[in-house]
């Protein structure tokens, strides 16, 4: 009777996170299911419908939205980037939400949502004004479209928003590949040193450049726009996207140091030198009121991140994974708003009915939270999903991370002088500047973060092929110990996972756990697991 | 009427369950993993793509006219 009754229990509400066992779940190696995880009645239908069959019926929807049906098949049999990435994303939300419940599993899966649209919308705007798509013939959008680097901010040319796309070239190819399918990229990491290029700087750049060395990109737009984020690595493989794409270029600087006024006054005039290479290439003049326009709706979405923060850092009812809260985050400010109705301002709204939701209801979202992490530094693209495993099986709740801090600002949109400015400093807090290469002192506001979040623990990532990076190791190991925070590290090779392997992280942290925070896996079953072939 | 009615319900609790079995246990990811992919794959690796390296690296790009 007491085992019907648990059985009935376990049916209704799921399993508690101690029983779970979710590698029992897995065919290992290749990271499928026997079956998906059954979450209890409510969250596993809505996880069937308002996620996997939403979502899957929806990838259709927005290819025809933004695009058209031909040229998302050609696209799909064009580039190996598109065709083994785009079809098993239902895959990554999987991995992502492995564990979730309630408002968390909803606010969670509706960023990854956003993200998936958003990507349509880019590989749409790409493929519909493809050369390579259409016979050589650079057609109307052709000409509407502007490339720019994966790491240049789209909101410059907010201006122009009317009339072109400014749309990123790696961003799409390289950036969301790895993080939906972990294989594809080391084709292009590959490619690259085929040609003779060393084999140890940023696996980022390498993979960039191999996207042209196996002739796998796009031909989407007469101009090119670039910038040196993260370093010289990037300055690398603009040289070579220069060979290859061959088209007039602009490089906006990006300086490694910026607390400096002067710095700020050089980068508002190359900013405007920007602008007017802009204007005499195409002819068109920037439109000032759009420019506001855009920047106020971006300003909004920078509004209500605050109060993300605010809930996540003072409450236990934030609906929102780490990785969820991380990619979001780096992908929406980078690329920038589309308008105020855009998928970022949809999500928004739907995140705050779930937060004050939760937050009224004094929900606990993440309940089997031991310690509260601050993720730092650049994580691992095919691991991104780490912190969903570290959480299933130690408790570690990552709060917030550094990528998602480095825009923390709005933009002033009162005079042009301010707009040049506070847009300058935004260039500059760009990914992997603001807080990685961009100087002790922005790399060290670890600990005031830390602090706002109430997080007791660190999570610090390793690029070990950033050689930035890999400059200040030392010091974080001694400021730990000085300050006595518990931080492990987690080392890897941004995009490349045969350098450190998924399982070698989780091991890593396993043995952190239990020999130096002396704890017992809330799921043992997640200590050992093989998910080599995962995508 | 009823009939009708009873066959729609049939047939919706059936789409359902049909739904849910590929949803549950994951046939999607393994026609993905097992199918979809292997074959892909094999196209991309057998396309023939230019060789980018005997492109000639210029100063000069070309100019671009703009209609816009």
């Amino acid at each position: 009777m007491k085992d019907l009754k648990k059985l009935v229990r376990d049916f209704w509400y799921g399993k508690p996170a101690e029983e779970m066992r979710m590698a029992d779940l897995y065919i290992q190696p290749t990271g499928l299911y026997k079956h998906r995880e059954w979450r209890g009645v409510k969250d596993t239908f809505y996880y069937m419908y308002m996620i996997w069959g939403y979502n899957y019926l929806h990838m259709v929807m927005d290819v025809m939205k933004y695009g058209s049906l031909i040229d998302f098949v050609k696209g799909l049999w064009r580039y190996r980037w598109m065709g083994q990435t785009y079809i098993p994303v239902l895959h990554w939300f999987d991995r992502g939400l492995e564990g979730l419940r309630g408002p968390a599993l909803r606010g969670s899966a509706w960023h990854y949502r956003a993200m998936v649209c958003s990507t349509i919308r880019q590989f749409q705007t790409m493929f519909q004004a493809d050369t390579k798509l259409h016979g050589g013939k650079k057609n109307d959008h052709y000409y509407h479209t502007l490339a720019i680097k994966e790491t240049f901010w789209g909101g410059i040319f907010y201006g122009w928003s009317d009339k072109f796309i400014a749309q990123p070239l790696e961003m799409i190819p390289y950036f969301v590949t790895c993080h939906v399918n972990s294989h594809v990229v080391l084709n292009y990491i590959d490619a690259a040193q085929s040609i003779g290029l060393p084999g140890d700087p940023c696996p980022m750049c390498q993979a960039e450049e191999g996207l042209f060395v196996l002739d796998d990109v796009p031909d989407y737009s007469p101009l090119f726009f670039t910038v040196n984020e993260a370093c010289d690595g990037s300055v690398g493989s603009t040289i070579l996207q220069d060979w290859f794409f061959d088209k007039p270029l602009f490089a906006l600087p990006m300086t490694m140091q910026f607390d400096n006024e002067e710095v700020m006054k050089n980068t508002m005039n190359e900013i405007e030198q920007c602008w007017a290479f802009m204007e005499e290439q195409t002819g068109v003049p920037m439109n000032m009121d759009l420019l506001k326009q855009r920047i106020n709706e971006q300003n909004a979405l920078q509004e209500f991140e605050w109060e993300k923060w605010d809930v996540a850092a003072n409450t236990n009812s934030y609906p929102i994974c780490g990785v969820a809260q991380a990619l979001y985050r780096i992908y929406q400010s980078q690329y920038g708003t589309w308008g105020a109705n855009d998928i970022w301002h949809q999500t928004d709204k739907k995140i705050r009915k779930i937060m004050e939701n939760a937050v009224v209801n004094k929900i606990n979202t993440f309940p089997k939270t031991r310690h509260r992490v601050i993720a730092w530094s650049c994580a691992p693209l095919y691991y991104s999903n780490w912190c969903s495993w570290a959480y299933n099986a130690w408790g570690l709740n990552v709060i917030i991370n550094m990528d998602s801090l480095m825009f923390d600002m709005t933009l002033r949109t009162d005079t042009k002088e301010n707009i040049l400015y506070d847009m300058a400093k935004y260039h500059l807090w760009a990914p992997m500047r603001r807080m990685a290469v961009g100087g002790l002192h922005h790399i060290f506001e670890l600990w005031a973060y830390m602090e706002r979040f109430n997080c007791d623990m660190v999570a610090m990532y390793d690029q070990l092929q950033c050689k930035g990076m890999q400059g200040v190791h030392g010091l974080f190991e001694d400021e730990f110990r000085e300050r006595n925070i518990n931080a492990f590290w987690v080392p890897h090779a941004l995009p490349d996972s045969r350098t450190v392997s998924r399982a070698e992280i989780r091991k890593l942290i396993s043995d952190y756990m239990s020999t130096v925070m002396g704890e017992e896996p809330i799921d043992p079953s997640l200590l050992d697991f093989d998910d080599s072939q995962t995508w | 009427m009823k009939a009708k009615l009873l066959k729609a319900l049939i047939l919706a609790f059936g789409a359902n369950a049909l739904l849910f079995v590929v949803f549950f246990f994951d046939l999607d990811g393994k026609f993905l993993f097992y199918i979809y992919e292997p074959f892909m794959k094999k196209h991309y690796d057998e396309m023939p793509r230019r060789d980018m390296t005997k492109m000639p690296y210029e100063i000069n790009k070309p100019n671009v006219e703009f209609d816009v």
